[in-house]
């Protein structure tokens, strides 16, 4: 942990300010996610020198950009397999991956069940909207049942792909979900993330208000963000929208952990290994 | 010893050690100091069908890898006799098992017809004809001396079976001496 | 190791120089018929502390070593037609990032799955054109087990002075072939390493090139926190759409080629000097148009080679002299007519050029060669 309070925080610290202002659209959900990261990177104590934060493509690739540190910003549904290679030549680094939904359950789908099953100790955040908002807000493995796009014009016909689920089953040591309503939860789930030896998988539950709120009358941000929150958290939210986000009720916080053996470690542990100091 | 480009096959079908008996030869003709490149086809399959396995041994810079006239062809059964029989160049030497190949290749060139998979099985194993083949190939042609060939087998067969090897091979230097005294 | 002449697989070979060249990770995925490739260095690599890993598929792997060089690491892949199909895109990021690699291509039959263990050379247009847009390119193509191991060392060394992905194409043939083999000191062979950046230049612009047009790499960690992106860049490292901006780091990425071409170009030129015919050829084909070289010479027919070992960028100069005093040029090769576009492309409609093609998944063989070369001298 960071010698300084978790209240001496300053996310200017940690971003590249000559980038300012930032393209994200005013109410969108990516622009918390990115501030919980850096606020459990502080909390951490990491050096900025030693992160590398990847991202793919999509409004959640172009997060990382904005941070400053060893940014990578690589192919559509590659960072995961783009940051294998990075931590395995680098363990040294702390990898953090950000990336969507589009990015990340349908073209970069592959990526994401072989790095959960490996469980290199990667950090992956899958910043959800629903909607592939970068390319004008087509329909993505998890726009909801009925919701319109411009690729669903009579309303989304496929079923929702449960990432933390899909996670779990491919083997994830830890897997979370979290709303961007509840920052200081969002940052601590976060941060047991990045503390948690291993892959770790995080769903946050991002909005895209400006393209998929506006499509589906959904209302501005706050009403979206509360919505979803009525929806995920109802116990602690006395507010409960009258028509929530998601038909499906999902849960958040912690949903599996555990402390099977890290991949990098595995490797390197065979007896054939040889560090290269060793290695003549 | 023999000189100029020679090109060696050994041929019959997948499973019978083909590639490493080849293997076992470009080794021997590495330690005379020959320059030389080995190659095979192969199949999805690991087991049965046609299989060859080629060495091609040049006379100075290398230059094609691949057979275009088969100068010293091992057949251990028919299929590879019959597939390889149009690739034997003119005053090539033939091998062929005198069991497995009932109807040798014929034309312009020296056949002998030799028990190779037959002293195989009498030593224990079918398997090591491969071996046997090397031994009568090299107590025929000369094409390198006996020792290297022993070295050979000892550097490229795993030790457990290095005693079965060396004894296929005499077995197979015993049947060339054979065939020579039957030319003589 | 080292002395002795020992048989050696032509896989094998490419595995042993990127070792010996400093190589320390490798991300595949099986592929016939390149596999050998990937299990000789995940023998070898854990030994020197390296990283070998497959991956779940081919475009992973390619994004997988571009990962790893930039986290410091000379990295390769290798693959075959329908994997290097799936590496494009990733290859374009390298070309992009400008992230030192080797990608070996070992050319089978295609299109499509076509014939796994069956040789041809048709990835020539590929291996320069597979990725979209303008990209910079060096392809090498070996013809032997023994030029496999040096221009595997030479790919590294070109990969890392100039920040670009480097393909080695050759075909099932010499790939899978064995031949003579002295394990060389590698003290012989010049590796050349990564330079990095200077930590404490001011006005230090991440993507602003040297003399030779490449820019010094950073290391993560170093303390530079760069931002490294496939979008087209300004030397900020950061996006730009700006019309003169995006036209000069554009140019400046395929300058590293023009600028460089000491460096990159590599041929071979035999007997060209008198020859009444010359032959241009590569790879396995290559082998066979010398055997027929030297059939023909022992019958009084002259006849040159020339013979790109850097295929891409083309040596056109090179070839322009080495078809100087010829008649006619004859072009073979295991694909339905490639390299002869180029070398149409380059010697122009004075000269006559055959192409003699063969796609029937066996390779060229030199009576093939020979015939037509008497055909062609004949009338």
């Amino acid at each position: 942990m960071n010698e300084m309070s978790p209240a001496s925080f300053e996310i200017r610290d940690y971003i590249r300010l000559d980038l300012m202002p930032h393209f994200m659209c005013p109410g969108c959900g990516h622009g918390i996610a990115m501030r919980a990261l850096l606020w459990a990177v502080h909390e951490h104590g990491i050096d900025k020198n030693d992160l590398a934060i990847v991202s793919g493509i999509g409004c959640s690739g172009r997060v990382g950009g904005y941070i400053d540190a060893n940014t990578f910003h690589v192919t559509h549904g590659r960072p995961l397999a783009f940051a294998t290679g990075l931590k395995l030549a680098r363990p040294d680094l702390t990898v953090v991956v950000i990336t969507g939904d589009g990015d990340c359950l349908a073209i970069g789908g592959n990526h994401l069940i072989h790095a959960c099953r490996r469980n290199l100790d990667i950090t992956c955040l899958m910043l959800n909207n629903e909607v592939y908002g970068m390319t004008g807000g087509q329909v993505s493995p998890t726009t909801s049942e009925t919701r319109l796009t411009t690729t669903t014009p009579a309303g989304n016909v496929e079923p929702v792909f449960d990432a933390c689920k899909l996670a779990e089953a491919a083997g994830a040591s830890f897997i979370g979900r979290e709303v961007t309503l509840q920052a200081p939860a969002l940052k601590n789930l976060i941060s047991k993330a990045i503390d948690h030896k291993g892959f770790s998988f995080v769903e946050v539950i991002s909005d895209c208000t400006e393209i998929y709120g506006r499509k589906n009358d959904l209302g501005e941000s706050p009403e979206m963000i509360l919505s979803q929150k009525a929806d995920m958290r109802p116990e602690a939210f006395g507010n409960v929208a009258d028509q929530p986000f998601r038909p499906n009720k999902l849960s958040t916080g912690v949903l599996a952990e555990n402390n099977r053996p890290e991949y990098g470690d595995v490797y390197r542990g065979q007896p054939a290994f040889r560090s290269a100091g060793e290695a003549k | 010893m023999a000189a100029g480009r020679m090109e060696i096959r050994l041929a019959g079908s997948g499973g019978q050690g083909l590639i490493l008996g080849t293997r076992i030869l470009f080794r021997a003709l590495s330690l005379s100091g020959r320059l030389a490149a080995q190659s095979q086809s192969y199949e999805p399959t690991s087991r049965g069908g046609f299989c060859h396995s080629d060495l091609v041994v040049s006379d100075g810079e290398p230059d094609y890898p691949l057979v275009t006239g088969i100068t010293y062809l091992i057949a251990l059964d028919q299929i590879g006799a019959d597939r390889s029989a149009p690739l034997i160049s003119r005053g090539a030497l033939v091998i062929a098992d005198a069991d497995l190949v009932t109807e040798p290749p014929k034309g312009d060139f020296r056949l002998c017809p030799a028990p190779l998979t037959g002293r195989a099985r009498a030593l224990g194993s079918h398997r090591v004809a491969n071996i046997v083949a090397l031994g009568t190939l090299i107590g025929v042609a000369d094409i390198c001396p006996a020792e290297t060939l022993e070295r050979a087998v000892k550097l490229d067969t795993p030790k457990k079976f290095a005693e079965l090897n060396l004894a296929a091979m005499h077995e197979g230097l015993r049947i060339a001496d054979e065939l020579k005294a039957v030319a003589d | 190791m080292g002395g002795e002449i020992q048989p050696l697989h032509g896989n094998h070979a490419c595995a042993l120089a990127a070792v010996a060249a400093g190589c320390r990770f490798f991300a595949g995925y099986p592929i016939t018929p390149s596999s050998e490739v990937a299990e000789r260095m995940s023998r070898e690599l854990p030994a020197v502390g390296g990283v070998f890993i497959q991956m779940e598929d081919e475009i992973a792997s390619m994004a997988a070593v571009v990962g790893a060089s930039l986290g410091g690491v000379k990295a390769m892949t290798a693959t075959s037609g329908p994997g290097f199909s799936l590496k494009q895109e990733n290859i374009g990021l390298a070309s992009m990032m400008e992230a030192p690699c080797v990608i070996i291509d070992v050319m089978r039959g295609g299109p499509s799955t076509g014939m796994p263990t069956r040789p041809a050379q048709g990835d020539i247009m590929q291996a320069r054109w597979g990725t979209h847009g303008d990209h910079p390119a060096v392809v090498i193509t070996p013809a032997s087990v023994k030029e496999i191991y040096e221009e595997t060392i030479r790919a590294f060394n070109l990969a890392e002075a100039l920040r670009v992905p480097v393909v080695i194409l050759y075909d099932q043939v010499i790939a899978h072939l064995l031949e003579s083999f002295i394990i060389p000191d590698i003290s012989e062979f010049e590796i050349v390493e990564r330079e990095y950046a200077a930590p404490d230049d001011e006005d230090f612009l991440p993507f602003a090139p040297d003399a030779r047009g490449v820019p010094p790499m950073v290391r993560p960690g170093d303390g530079r926190r760069i931002h490294t992106t496939g979008l087209t860049h300004a030397e900020t490292g950061f996006p730009t759409q700006d019309p003169e901006t995006v036209d000069r780091v554009a140019r400046r990425l395929l300058s590293k080629i023009d600028k460089n071409r000491d460096l990159i170009d590599k041929f071979e030129s035999l007997e060209t000097d008198d020859a009444e015919l010359l032959i241009v050829a590569f790879g396995i084909s290559a082998r066979a148009a010398r055997r027929a070289q030297r059939i023909l010479g022992d019958d009084g027919v002259k006849v040159g080679l020339f013979r790109p070992i850097t295929m891409w960028p083309f040596p056109e100069d090179q070839l322009r002299a080495a078809a100087a005093g010829a008649k006619a040029v004859l072009v073979p090769e295991m694909n339905a007519g490639q390299l002869v576009r180029e070398v149409e492309r380059v010697l122009g409609r004075d000269i006559e050029i055959v192409s003699l093609t063969k796609i029937d998944g066996e390779p060229i063989e030199p009576p093939a060669i020979v015939a037509r070369a008497r055909e062609m001298l004949a009338s």
